[in-house]
Formats: C-alpha cells, sequence, structure tokens
C-alpha cells in the first residue's frame, strides 16, 4: 500500500555507506559508460568503496514490463542477481538505474509478499547454490548524492556558474512507493543538487512528465506516441529557457538524448538541449576529469555548457565533431 | 434516591454541540462547566460565511445561543481554557483545568461531554495539487475565509474561475483515508453556489466522483447550485496541478465523457478529509476512551453517544457530521448526563 | 456494436487477466478518472483510456480489449499507480492483459521485435546489445572513459541466465510467439462504437 512514502534521506538510507554495490546497467554500461565511470569517481572522492560483481546480469525487467514474456524467468534473474549481493557481500545494493532499481524493487516486493513465487524462484536458482531471502536493501544512487549534499558542495571544485538546468526525474524512481524520498509530483531533491552545485535550477511545466522509452519506445511506438509526447516536453522545457537537463536513468537520457535530432527531422522543435547524467553533473563539479566522465557518448552536443562553466573549448575529444 | 444536581457536568468544547449540550443542561438547572480553548464559542462555526442547506448566516446562531448561556445561572463558561489532567472518582471524574495564564482549578465532574470536534487533514502530502506549494490553492477552510472577505465587499478586480475538488484524502485508501468524510459534497455546493452569488461573472467548477445529499432539503440544494446557479459539475477526481502563466493548470478526465481535459483556474478549493482534532486525540487519551483506527471517538455498541461510564460525545469529535447533527447530539448527550446524574445510588 | 448484452459479460474475467495475482484490489476502482487526467499517452491518444479499461475488464466485458490496439500504448510510467487513490496497480494489469492477447493471436507484432534483444541477451548477459558496428562503437566510448571495453558478465552469469530462461519455458514461450498467428488490430475504443453510419 502506497503511503506518502516521503521521507527523510537519513531514515532511508541510515548513515553514510563505507562500502556499497553497485548494480551495472546494461543501457547505462552500454550507450553512456561515462555515467559508471563518473559515479565511481564521485563515490571515490566521497571514500565510498565500490564493488561490482561479473556473475550479474541485466535485470530482465525492461522486455518483462513489454509483456515479451512471462515473470517466471524475470523472478529467478533478480532473485539470483539478490541473492549473490546478499551472499556475498552483505552490502547495500545501489542501480544507477531508473529501470534497474524499479525493475528490482518491484520484482523483489512480488518475491517477498507471494510465498509461491519465492520458493519457485529459489528453486530455478538453487541448482546453482543460491538462495534469495529478501533482505537486501536497494536503493539507486541518487538517493545517497542527496544523503550526502552537505559534503558534495564542500567538494565543490568548478561551480556551475548559474548554469539554467532542469531536471528529469523519470518515472521508476518516484513511482515506487515502498519508500522515496520525496513527492512523486512534486519532488524538489535534484533541483537542491543542483543549486548545491552552484546552478540554477529551473521548473518547466513538463517536468514529470515520462521520458517514453520505457514500453513506448520498446513497441517502436515511436512516431505516433513516443516523439509527439517528448516534443510536448521539451516545448516546455525550451520555454524556460533550460541549457542542461539531467537524468537518473541511462534509458531516459537516451530518449531525451538520441531522439532529438529525429524529433527535429519530424519538425519539433529544433531544441538542442543537451542531456547528461545527475551523476556527469556532479563529476563535472567535483573536478572529475574530462576524459572520464565520457560526453563523447552524447548524441546533443553539450553546445558552450563547458565554457559556461569555464571549461575552454576543445577541452575533451567531442565523438561527434 | 437523590437528584444530584450539585455534580457538575463537565463539557470540553465550546462548538455547535458543546453550546447545545451545556444549553439543555442549563435550561434544566444542572450546573455546566463549558470549557474552550480559544476565546470564543461557536467553533467552526465562526469561520463558515453561510450554512446549507439554507443558507443561514451561521452568526445568526451562533449569537443568540451565546447570549443564553451568558444569562443562563447554572451554565460556567471558561474560554482560553483547557483539561489538563484528570483522574477517576468514585463519582465521576476530579479534572484539572487550566487557563491561557496557568492558572489551574478543580472540578469534579459527575458527568463528561466530549465536544471537541475535528480538524482537516494536512494535504502536503498531495503533491499532485500542491497545496503549501503553489499560491491559491486552499482547503475547505481557508476558503471560507475568502468568501467571507468577498462577503465583506473586499472583491478581486478581475471575475474568478474556481475549481473545487472533492474528496481529497476521503474515500483514499492510498495517501488518506478509506472513509467519506460526509459533509464535503453539501459544502462545496454551498461553497461553489457561494461563488456565483457573490461575483456573478465568476466561474465554478466541482470535480466529483459522486455527490452525496442525503438529508432533508439536500438534494434539492445540490440541484438549485447546479440549475440556479449555474456551476459546473465535471465528473473526474483531478489528476494534476501545474501552474502556468500565473493562474493553475488542472488535468483531469471526464469520465462520462471518457476524455482528459485541462481546466484553467485563479483558486483552487481542496475538500481535505475531517480528521479528529488535536483536542479530541488528547481527550481520548486522558480520560482513556475507546477509538476507531482512524482516532474518531467511539460509543459503546448500541449506544448513541455514550462512550463509557459517565463519558458521553458529541459532534465530529465522533465523526463527521453537520451542524444538525452535532446539535442533535449535544442535545442526546445533555439527557444521557442528566439520566445518569439522577441515577439510583 | 450497438448494445452490450450481460450474456457477453465474463464475471471471471478478472481472474483470468490477473493470473499472476499482481492486481488483486481491481474492484476498489472508484472509476474517479485520476488515472486517465494524468497519463501522458490519453492526452495525445483520448481513446486510450486507463479507466475505461478498467471497467471493462470488471465487467467481464473482452468485446473492446482483446482486439485493441489501445492496450499496447501504455507505457509504463506508472503516474497512474503514482496518483490512484486505491493503489491499482494497473502497469501490472495491462502487462497481464497483453499476455491475455497474445494468447489470442493479437499484438505479437509488438513484441517480437523486442523479443530478439532476449535471445541475443541470453548469449551476453546483457539487454539491448546492437549490432556489431555498434558493438564496435560501445568499446571506443568505454575504452575512452579508462573502463575495460566491454562490459564484464562473466561466462558463468550467462551459462545461469540462458538456463533460467530455458527451464523456465520462457525461451520456447517466445519462439512460439514469432511462429504464431497473427490476427489484425483495430482502435476499438475509437472505431468500437460506431455501428451505422
Amino acid at each position: 500500500m502506497n503511503s506518502p512514502g516521503v521521507v527523510t534521506p537519513q531514515e532511508r538510507l541510515g548513515t553514510k555507506p563505507e562500502k556499497l554495490f553497485l548494480f551495472r546497467s546494461c543501457t547505462g554500461s552500454m550507450e553512456y559508460p561515462g555515467t559508471e565511470s563518473a559515479i565511481k569517481e564521485i563515490l571515490k572522492k566521497l571514500n565510498i568503496e565500490v564493488v561490482m560483481d561479473p556473475d550479474q546480469t541485466c535485470c530482465s525487467g525492461y522486455v518483462l514490463t513489454c509483456s515479451g514474456h512471462t515473470p517466471e524467468p524475470s523472478l529467478a534473474v533478480t532473485a539470483r542477481n539478490l541473492s549473490i549481493v546478499e551472499q556475498r557481500y552483505g552490502l547495500d545494493m545501489f542501480c544507477f538505474c531508473n529501470g534497474c532499481f524499479g525493475y528490482n524493487t518491484e520484482l523483489s516486493h512480488i518475491l517477498k509478499h507471494h510465498p509461491t513465487y519465492m520458493k519457485m524462484a529459489n528453486d530455478a536458482i538453487g541448482q546453482w547454490g543460491y538462495e534469495y531471502q529478501g533482505k537486501v536493501r536497494i536503493f539507486h544512487v541518487q538517493e545517497l548524492y542527496y544523503l550526502l549534499l552537505d559534503e558534495i558542495r564542500a567538494k565543490v571544485v568548478r561551480p556551475l556558474n548559474g548554469l539554467r538546468i532542469a531536471s528529469h526525474y523519470g518515472c521508476h524512481y518516484l513511482a515506487q512507493q515502498y519508500g522515496i524520498l520525496d513527492d512523486g509530483d512534486l519532488p524538489t531533491f535534484h533541483e537542491e543538487i543542483y543549486e548545491a552545485l552552484g546552478a540554477t535550477p529551473v521548473f518547466y511545466k513538463e517536468r514529470r512528465m515520462c521520458c517514453g522509452y520505457a514500453v513506448g519506445r520498446g513497441f517502436t511506438h515511436a512516431e505516433s506516441v513516443v516523439q509527439p509526447h517528448l516534443g510536448r516536453k521539451f516545448d516546455s522545457a525550451k520555454e524556460e529557457g533550460v541549457e542542461l537537463i539531467t537524468t537518473t536513468c541511462p534509458g531516459c537520457n537516451v530518449a531525451l538524448d538520441r531522439e532529438q535530432p529525429k524529433l527535429a527531422a519530424r519538425g519539433f522543435g529544433p531544441y538542442n538541449i543537451p542531456v547528461m547524467d545527475l551523476g556527469q553533473l556532479i563529476g563535472l563539479a567535483l573536478g572529475v576529469d574530462l576524459d572520464k566522465l565520457g560526453f563523447a557518448a552524447n548524441t546533443v552536443p553539450l553546445n558552450g555548457v563547458l565554457e559556461r562553466i569555464g571549461l575552454g573549448k576543445g577541452a575533451y575529444s567531442d565523438g561527434n565533431s | 434516591m437523590g437528584i444530584h444536581k450539585e455534580q457538575s457536568t463537565l463539557v470540553i468544547g465550546g462548538g455547535a454541540a458543546g453550546i447545545e449540550a451545556a444549553r439543555i443542561l442549563g435550561q434544566a438547572g444542572y450546573p455546566v462547566v463549558l470549557v474552550e480553548k480559544s476565546n470564543w464559542l461557536g467553533g467552526v462555526l465562526n469561520q463558515l460565511a453561510s450554512s446549507f442547506p439554507r443558507w443561514e448566516d451561521p452568526a445568526q446562531f451562533v449569537e443568540p445561543r451565546v447570549k443564553e448561556l451568558e444569562k443562563c445561572a447554572a451554565v460556567k463558561v471558561l474560554l482560553e481554557s483547557v483539561v489538563s489532567g484528570c483522574q477517576k472518582t468514585e463519582n465521576g471524574y476530579r479534572v484539572q483545568i487550566k487557563n491561557n495564564h496557568g492558572a489551574v482549578e478543580e472540578l469534579q465532574a459527575g458527568a463528561v461531554i466530549i465536544a471537541t470536534g475535528f480538524d482537516l487533514m494536512d494535504l502536503s502530502g498531495y503533491g499532485e495539487y500542491g497545496h503549501g506549494a503553489f499560491p491559491n490553492v486552499l482547503n475547505s477552510l481557508e476558503f471560507e475565509a475568502v468568501l467571507k472577505e468577498w462577503s465583506a465587499g473586499q472583491k478581486p478586480q478581475k471575475a474568478p474561475v474556481v475549481a473545487f475538488f472533492k474528496c481529497v484524502g476521503s474515500r483514499d485508501r492510498a495517501k488518506g483515508y478509506p472513509y467519506c468524510s460526509k459533509i464535503c459534497c453539501m459544502y462545496t455546493a454551498k461553497q461553489a453556489g457561494l461563488v456565483k452569488d457573490l461575483l456573478p461573472d465568476a466561474k465554478s467548477y466541482v470535480f466529483y466522483m459522486d455527490y452525496r445529499a442525503s438529508g432533508k432539503e439536500y438534494e434539492e440544494f445540490v440541484r438549485s447550485v447546479i440549475e440556479d446557479k449555474h456551476v459546473r459539475y465535471v465528473r473526474g477526481r483531478p489528476a494534476k496541478v501545474l501552474p502556468e502563466d500565473g493562474r493553475l493548470l488542472i488535468r483531469c478526465e471526464d469520465t462520462l465523457m471518457g476524455v482528459p481535459v485541462e481546466v484553467r483556474a485563479d483558486y483552487i478549493v481542496l475538500a481535505a478529509a475531517i480528521r479528529p482534532s488535536q483536542g479530541t486525540a488528547e481527550m481520548a487519551e486522558m480520560f482513556g476512551l475507546h477509538t476507531d483506527p482512524y482516532g474518531f471517538i467511539e460509543p459503546e455498541p448500541f449506544e448513541p453517544v455514550k462512550v463509557q461510564e459517565r463519558v458521553f460525545l458529541a459532534g465530529s469529535c465522533g465523526f463527521a457530521v453537520e451542524t444538525l447533527g452535532a446539535l442533535q447530539q449535544g442535545a442526546a448527550a445533555a439527557a444521557q448526563a442528566m439520566a445518569v446524574l439522577n441515577q439510583a445510588d | 456494436m450497438p448494445r452490450e448484452h450481460d450474456r457477453e459479460w465474463d464475471p471471471e474475467l478478472i481472474h483470468k487477466v490477473d493470473r499472476y495475482h499482481l492486481v488483486e484490489n481491481l474492484e476498489q476502482c472508484l472509476q474517479c478518472g485520476k488515472c486517465t487526467g494524468n497519463c501522458p499517452v490519453a492526452a495525445i491518444t483520448p481513446s486510450y483510456n486507463p479507466r475505461a479499461i478498467i471497467n471493462d475488464v470488471l465487467s467481464g466485458s473482452v468485446t473492446r480489449l482483446l482486439d485493441s490496439e489501445e492496450i499496447w500504448r501504455c507505457l509504463w510510467c506508472a503516474n497512474c499507480y503514482r496518483v490512484c487513490p486505491v493503489d491499482i496497480n494497473y502497469p501490472l494489469l495491462m502487462m497481464q492483459l497483453r499476455y491475455m492477447a497474445l494468447e489470442n493471436g493479437y499484438g505479437q507484432k509488438y513484441v517480437t521485435g523486442i523479443n530478439k534483444f532476449v535471445f541475443r541477451a541470453m548469449e551476453k548477459g546483457l539487454t539491448f546489445v546492437p549490432g556489431q558496428k555498434g558493438i564496435e562503437k560501445i568499446m571506443r566510448l568505454r575504452s575512452g572513459v579508462g573502463a575495460e571495453p566491454w562490459p564484464e558478465v562473466s561466462a558463468k552469469a550467462i551459462a545461469e541466465y540462458r538456463a533460467i530462461f530455458e527451464q523456465t519455458g520462457a525461451k520456447e514461450y517466445m519462439e512460439n510467439l514469432e511462429k504464431s498467428e497473427q490476427r489484425p488490430l483495430r482502435m476499438s475504443y475509437r472505431e468500437g462504437r460506431i455501428v451505422n453510419e
């Protein structure tokens, strides 16, 4: 049952972890490797040890939600991944993709509340010695940033000079009502992070609108549904003079970044609003080496964002120029 | 058998229900002490710009009652006072009543009537509506204050669009309470109709799932608001409010048509769920009263107002109720108090 | 279809749809319309109406449901779930409704395209692995940030992932979907109302 599950980061996460398990995101590690690398650099600066495991697989949630196959394999896959974290590390698990976070949370919730499914999953994975007990806590790195906001603020070396940044929270984090950080309709914690980095948060009317990447793009409704929908979102951002949009989901990042030229071809915009992961933004402000931030993966070029914050032109190699 | 008229009845709460209970007891010559935490009597009635179903001014009801209580020798009214402690005794309760200067007086009460009323639910959990975040998104009592301003002549320059959302926090198992708060359909119709009376060029929309008008003259009242005062009722619970160009954009579905709609408004009035007041919670704990899972004081099975020996409830501390019901319960509680004060030794 | 008859209503439909017991509170629906008011797809395609779809499932009326285009429009943004006053997990209802449509030969075209990525995931342990040129670009970008050229997923993990899909019958399910006969879909919530013109 939903309760207004808005809690403080302290209530949700507890204290700053010394070590955490980072869940690999398929889309993140392939489309935007800079996201994963930025997060690792940030956590290094915050003195948090990061553990990943090559035995972790895709969460398999995306195609499940497209009804590509029935839930049994995804429940077993989730149980397997989570049991790896439980059995080998005993650490909290952090995702950097709203999708991974959402699917793992939803599927683990189903496993924990339906003993028949838990048994089915554990029977399926027991052959390799895995057993999921429902103990591991699942979080998203954006929650950690907010928990450690004061520390991050103190470590800013490249303040963002009032850059006008707008948030895209995405859907799969705030739709989870099993304990989230902020109100699902009126969240403000990303905006607080921008302020801490010296940027100007911009509110635009369609800020809470979905990116459409989830199932919409999966069904290749790109033309008839996702594109007009994204067009409305970007029109609203453009009206407010947004210079940059951040995401906390590589899936959203693909939608907002890679669809822009296609939108332009269909007569929406043009927008030319660069999009990056919130981790890459924080990494910029904390002085992480530009190469490690991986902006070469971006479809929409950064459009002078780096110059605005005092980093000269040509400071990185743009794979698109 | 003696008539224990000397034993006082303590009435906690000076709203409609408390006033009625004190009045009936006083008329019959039973000593009453009426304790009220604010410095006026009448409770929520004083905040209302009008009333249903007859559009009467609540002040016309409250003022004569207050005078009657002042003149009644048996009634002692203690304003700016609260019950700060109580101990069960053989013949009732020994209570401590503390006033706002910190002075405490003791009272031996043979019967206690709890009439501590309700509060509106805190709506900060409804980010989709923005109460507390966007200007001009008000709860129903906050809007009564606006209606009072408009009635007093301080009208807005441009005729506004006022949108009323019913069932905010009520009939809501997700973020609110599953129950229906009973009075909101009626008071919303009243508020929406009053807007049109005060500002004929204004527009009132009421967004509803149902309208519940079960009472004498209630259905006629709502129909007259729709048909004679031209308030537009749209069936659909609003999904989202967004600020836009200094106004408020409402996204909703007109479920009777099956079409999503957007409506622009200047004021949004949220009919917040009725909750037991802070005072109700405190008295329930102090007297060890049985409450339901939502905090409303529960009477004993098959008893209309008796909560436990010598303790009775009246008004919305027991559940949401309109003024007439509060008065009826106040009178019933007074009668029960008289009965207990007269019972055989 | 000019008028529906109760003999067309299947009182067991809700149980047939919610085969995984994930949406057990559907009868709590108040038909308030908050879901549809907030739905980004309904805003563009009004004939896609989550509340109306729930109503049809509750009445037991499949007339419009199974062969509809509309049920394939839900994006899973879960805005509906977030604002629903009784917490109906509508996306999970849609997921299961789509299974039922697929069983009846409707909608495979939406699913078989994306399933090819699942087959590839059984070889790579990652979903959305592109073709060769895409793989090369990924390796370049990853080396650029100083990561190993390909995300490290162990052979053991891939083998176990594949085994799970095979042993739960999902691989066979997906292969059958590709071979099954596809029946035509229509915008049943828009067209379904027009009878005689």
